[in-house]
């Protein structure tokens, strides 16, 4: 009936940025079968326009390379040929300049137009850059021995540059600073870590558990300074050469390295430019709508949702899974709807233990109650935050034997018992083992061997091992009793002896 | 007298035993079996768990039905019928329903405890003499994902390529959700030996049995979670520059694809799925890069799931990473669970299978079978429905009317049990063949009393896809009748238009030219050959005339996997998680499993004096116990969105606090479970589900 009509054009989606968040919503719109490829009729038209040139990777592990625990090889999440296969033009090395609504297109520095039917903006977060002197050269660029640390260019960059280097510094304290300074550490470079808080991970953890973290970096041969800002990057006093970097505490800390970790935000130059309303970050709504124009959507660290921007890969894919379901269900109107996501940041780094679940000052305002187990001396310090019965928040510094388990509630909401909270900072109950019971204090009808039913009173009654197989098949299944029975029976002989001894204690 | 080699009627490992008649009394037919060791079968070397030097104790015993049984339109209660009387009655009734509504609308289900010949004659009476596309067994319910898995990856299906012994050689041995050392425990001897050598054991599994006890790395990750696992070892590995790049470009493709998958999946991001802590994950990965030899084993654990074919290949992608599989004492291998479990699954009682692993829907399998049949191929029906599918249709518009059951306990067995206890109830006919008044069988309008594995011969194969013989040792009862029987009285009285042998060496024989040029080739085996080389592995295609017999196989893909082009495939599997998601109404995982002393729906075990039979319980950790106030002991009752199940609640400390444990065997556990099933395998997720439990 439709045989001469000619195909509707198929919606273009153009997707700018290609990091975590941008390659999760292709990866979920392949899943869903929305793309539209040689062999298929319906689904969009997807383009992604990332500024970097390496093939989309997992980014949040760049510590991991630079500390050499991760090939950098293993850090792509999807080949050039994977886009090109499931029908997506992937073009890498594409800076967008401008958008402009009107027209619905995007303008690449080399002066392309793409033109879009629906645009997402996924272009992540910029590295802030601290207000010290001497950074950026004349030129705009920065000191050559002044590195950021986002890209895997970045990485790659800090990385050559460290066979000629000694020491470094790293400025800011928060979980990437941390990160940064173990790998360098790992490296053997010389690393000190400049926090202007006065305490580490100061957003994150109180000042008691960051002190822990503290001595554990300077065990870890990394020296810490915080309440101090770096304020200017000048040229060695001793005439080496090379800068140093002066604090405002009076120091001045001779280094090859600079490392910025100091943070970053919303990268929203291109949505301001559009005139989408941006606060922190791009303001969406529920649907990943910009609330200025329903055609755009934006996702990940650029942007905002209900007054909060994350900075987090599990929120961002978890807005990515909403958004294509959002993107390839749009003739049915039956849209999935964003209600925010539980943060659980963990420090990457070998030898530092560190675990941050939800916002523990947010939840202790909102009357949460604390659970603690502090031990300085062991360098351990885990904090729960509990409202309602219900794990909120939780710090955990120094000993992380029960994360897995303390995350598993905080993620479920599961309501526990008063002593839970508690319980999950000791150590875990194991059974009656460590009791100091032996099995010659079985008595006579406990089971010893489950595969072939024998009571510990039936192993008494033999004199050998042999005896043991041939009368009761002790042993002979399994195996798991033969040093149960072994004990039995070398304690035989002397089990009256034992008792009185334990009664008499 | 002399005694009788054969093997135990139980689990997959099938132990060899030495059957002994001992008179009990003075007349002739009260003869009791004495179960004695048969030291040489290597598989357990003499070693039997308490089930099976018990295995004797329904010889004799009162509960044993020996008379068939057909219910009484007039008072609705079964009562005893000639053979005769219940045979025609069940032929009369058939034909009246195909003739109203289709051939379909007779199904067939069998069982992974059938012997082969069973098996095979079952697939074809369904085929051409009920002339019905719907069989299927509950091997689906065992090692089915596994099966899938292995099929995808390696072009065929074997549980083990490799003998059980071969884990001694091993370097590290990685169990995922096993518990052998209960639910087969002989074969925890090769674990021990292994250990002994130097070896390392590493179980994954949420509740800390008496395998983990042997474990020296234990992983309890929250259920349903295993692959998330997986691609988190398969991103550590790839990371550190640890996958065998050679053995991947020689023997394998797909690992692009693969890699860049398990890229997404960093060790802190699996600890928040798996609950497994990041530095456990190291600690495995550690353990799997520095070791020669790997050998990764699944079972249930990580079968029984909606994502159970995706979970196995993502372990065997481990496998395939680490250049394990066609090395020597190295590789993937799945610990089935049935008696034949294996060779059940090869012969033609699965929907879309026919002998010798032939797909149904392929022309060339249809030609070949149909010829040895000596049927026309087109006469030969497609693609039955799945186990869960076929038993959830009973009764509904287009759904079978009448079914069969051959060496199963539905009731107990199925997931979402009430469900299909009602569909069962729907049926206009239900035929059920057993050795005792299973809880299926109570349902039955027909009950026919068959033999049990002492009094019968016929062949197994076994975990390892050695095939074995079970002889008889023992005349049955009076009154009871093989399957072969069953099937060949009613094949006749339905008028089929091939005859149905009752002799298992000539079925044996036809069975092995049906299985001739498929993947699992039988044609070569004999009896006599299996009881001269203690067992022969499949496959062994006959020699031909002239040439030495082939020599079986027992290690697979030294040189080649069984795809077109010899290569193993890397599959990505995506992972997705458990169907059903704890949530405030139902904020556990329920787990389910086997205990030592009893054997699947427990119709043979709890009717075995001597076999301790304390019934369900529901297992949990302490700091659970306490927060809803249930005492060790004392009833709880779990709950799901299926079902309830009241029992004393064991507290312990060896399971994760956010997961109940709940045996298999006793009526009520599978009225919890979920009943989503497998895309591929059509497995449904026994392994987990939310509930919530109750004082």
């Amino acid at each position: 009936m439709s045989q001469d009509r000619p195909a509707a054009p198929r919606p273009r989606l153009v997707v700018v940025g290609s990091g975590m968040a941008a390659t999760r919503l292709v990866e979920e719109l392949v899943a869903r079968r929305a793309v539209a490829t040689s062999s298929t009729s319906g689904g969009l038209d997807v383009t992604v326009l990332g500024d970097e040139h390496a093939p989309p990777y997992n980014r949040i592990l760049l510590s991991a390379v630079l500390e050499g625990t991760h090939r950098p090889e293993a850090l792509t999440l999807r080949s050039e040929e994977w886009y090109a296969e499931h029908g997506v033009d992937l073009r890498l090395g594409a800076r967008v300049l401008g958008v402009d609504r009107e027209r619905r297109d995007v303008m690449l520095v080399d002066g392309t137009l793409v033109e879009y039917d629906t645009l997402v903006l996924a272009t992540g977060s910029i590295p802030s850059l601290p207000p010290i002197r001497g950074l950026v050269r004349m030129d705009g660029s920065l000191h050559e021995a002044v590195h950021a640390f986002r890209s895997l260019a970045d990485c790659e960059r800090l990385l050559a540059a460290l066979p000629g280097s000694r020491r470094a510094v790293v400025v800011g304290g928060g979980l990437l600073g941390l990160q940064v300074a173990r790998a360098l550490g790992v490296r053997g470079i010389q690393t000190e870590v400049v926090e202007g808080a006065e305490h580490l991970l100061h957003q994150q953890i109180s000042a008691p558990a960051g002190r822990i973290l503290t001595r554990d970096l300077k065990k870890l041969g990394v020296a810490v300074y915080t309440g101090a800002r770096a304020v200017r990057l000048v040229e060695r006093t001793d005439g080496s050469d090379g800068p140093a970097l002066r604090l405002d505490n009076g120091f001045t800390l001779d280094t090859d390295l600079v490392v910025l970790t100091a943070g970053g935000r919303p990268s929203t130059a291109l949505a301001r430019g559009a005139g989408l309303e941006v606060r922190r970050g791009i303001v969406v709504d529920d649907r990943l709508a910009s609330v200025t124009d329903p055609s755009v959507h934006a996702l990940g660290d650029c942007a905002e949702h209900d007054g909060r921007t994350t900075g987090f890969v599990p929120p961002a894919w978890e807005q990515a899974g909403i958004l294509a379901a959002n993107l390839s269900t749009r003739l049915c109107d039956e849209s999935v709807r964003y209600d925010g996501t539980r943060v659980v940041a963990r420090l990457r780094a070998s030898d530092l233990d560190v675990a941050v679940l939800g916002d523990a000052r947010a939840e202790l305002d909102a009357g949460g109650e604390v659970v603690e187990v502090a031990n300085p001396i062991a360098g351990s310090h885990r904090r729960i935050v509990v409202r309602d019965g219900r794990i909120v928040a939780a710090t955990l510094v120094g000993d992380l034997s029960r994360v897995g388990l303390i995350t598993q509630h905080f993620d479920r909401r599961t309501v526990l018992g008063p002593h839970e909270p508690g319980e999950l900072l000791l150590p875990e109950r194991t059974g009656d083992a460590g009791n100091g019971a032996g099995p010659w204090s079985l008595p006579d009808d406990a089971e010893v061997c489950a595969c072939a039913g024998v009571t510990a009173g039936r192993i008494r009654a033999c004199s050998s091992l042999e005896q043991v197989r041939d009368d009761t098949r002790a042993t002979t299944g399994c195996g798991g009793c033969a040093s149960t029975v072994r004990q039995l029976l070398s304690r035989r002989t002397d089990t009256a002896e034992l008792a009185t001894a334990q009664k008499g204690t | 007298m002399d005694a009788t080699r054969t093997h135990c009627p139980y689990c997959s490992l099938q132990c060899g035993m030495a059957i002994s008649r001992v008179a009990t009394g003075s007349a002739a037919r009260r003869v009791a079996i004495e179960i004695g060791p048969w030291a040489e079968f290597p598989v357990n070397e003499g070693a039997l768990c308490r089930k099976g030097w018990t295995a004797g104790g329904l010889r004799g015993s009162r509960e044993r039905l020996t008379s068939p049984m057909v219910r009484d339109r007039a008072t609705g209660e079964l009562r005893t019928a000639s053979w005769d009387e219940a045979l025609d009655l069940v032929a009369r009734r058939i034909a009246v329903l195909q003739a109203a509504h289709g051939n379909d609308a007779v199904a067939v289900f069998g069982g992974g405890g059938l012997t082969n010949e069973k098996a095979y004659q079952l697939g074809r009476f369904a085929r051409v003499a009920l002339g019905t596309s719907q069989i299927d067994y509950n091997g689906r319910w065992c090692m089915s994902s596994a099966a899938s898995a292995g099929n995808q990856a390696f072009g065929v299906d074997r549980g083990l390529p490799f003998p059980l012994a071969d884990v001694e050689q091993a370097d590290v041995v990685v169990l995922v959700g096993s518990n052998l050392a209960e639910t087969m425990p002989p074969a925890a001897r090769h674990l021990d030996r292994l250990r002994e050598r130097g070896g390392k054991v590493v179980v994954i599994d949420p509740r800390l049995t008496p395998t983990g006890e042997r474990a020296d790395l234990l992983l309890q990750p929250v259920p349903g979670t295993d692959l998330a696992l997986a691609l988190g070892v398969l991103h550590l590995l790839d990371a550190q520059g640890a996958v065998d790049e050679e053995y991947v470009a020689r023997r394998t493709t797909g690992f692009d694809d693969v890699r860049r998958a398990a890229a997404a999946w960093w060790p802190e991001r699996v600890e928040r799925t798996t609950g497994i802590a990041t530095d456990e994950l190291h600690a495995l990965v550690a353990l799997l890069a520095s070791a020669d030899k790997v050998m990764v084993l699944t079972a249930r654990g990580a079968e029984q799931h909606a994502q159970g074919t995706a979970t196995v290949l993502g372990w065997i992608d481990v496998a395939l990473a680490l250049g394990m599989p066609g090395k020597e004492y190295a590789g993937y291998g799945c610990l089935t669970g049935q008696g034949n479990g294996q060779g059940g699954r090869e012969h033609g009682q699965k929907a879309d299978q026919l002998p010798g692993y032939r797909m149904i829907d392929d022309p060339a399998a249809r030609a070949h079978v149909a010829q040895v049949w000596g049927v026309a191929p087109e006469s030969l029906p497609g693609k039955g429905r799945s186990a869960y599918e076929l038993l959830d249709a009973l009764g509904q518009d287009g759904g079978p009317k009448a079914l069969l059951v051959h060496a199963s306990n539905i009731v107990v067995s199925a997931p979402n049990a009430t469900h299909v206890t009602r569909r069962l109830e729907a049926l206009d006919l239900l035929v059920v063949c057993d050795i005792v008044m299973s809880e299926t069988a109570a349902l039955a309008d027909v009950v026919l009393p068959v033999t049990q594995w002492a009094e019968e011969t016929g062949t197994m194969t076994n975990l390892e896809g050695r095939v074995i013989l079970r002889q008889r040792a023992v005349t049955p009862p009076e009154g009871v009748r093989s399957d072969l029987d069953v099937i060949a009285g009613l094949a006749e009285r339905l008028g089929s238009p091939i005859p149905f042998s009752t002799d298992p060496e000539e079925i044996f024989a036809e069975l092995g030219r049906a299985s001739a040029g498929g993947k699992a080739d039988y044609s070569g085996i004999s009896y006599e050959r299996i009881v001269e080389e203690q067992g022969v592995f499949w496959p062994c295609p006959a020699a031909p005339a002239g040439e030495s017999p082939h020599p079986g196989t027992p290690r697979m893909f030294a040189d080649s996997f069984a795809t077109p082009d010899g290569r193993a495939r890397f599959v990505v599997p995506e992972y997705v998680g458990p169907a059903e998601e704890p949530d405030p109404s139902y904020p556990l995982h329920l787990t389910t499993g086997r205990v030592l002393s009893q054997y699947q729906s427990g119709a043979q075990t709890r009717r075995i004096r001597d076999l301790p039979d304390e019934g369900a319980f529901v297992e949990m950790h302490p700091m659970l116990a306490e927060r809803i106030g249930a005492h060790d002991g004392r009833p709880v009752v779990v709950r799901t969105r299926r079902g309830e199940l009241k029992a004393p609640a064991r507290i312990v400390t060896t399971i994760r606090p956010d997961t109940v444990f709940v045996p298999f065997h006793w009526v009520g556990a599978n009225r919890l479970t979920n009943d989503a099933l497998d895309p591929s395998s059509r497995m449904p997720e026994f392994k987990v589900c939310a509930a919530a439990v109750l004082v």
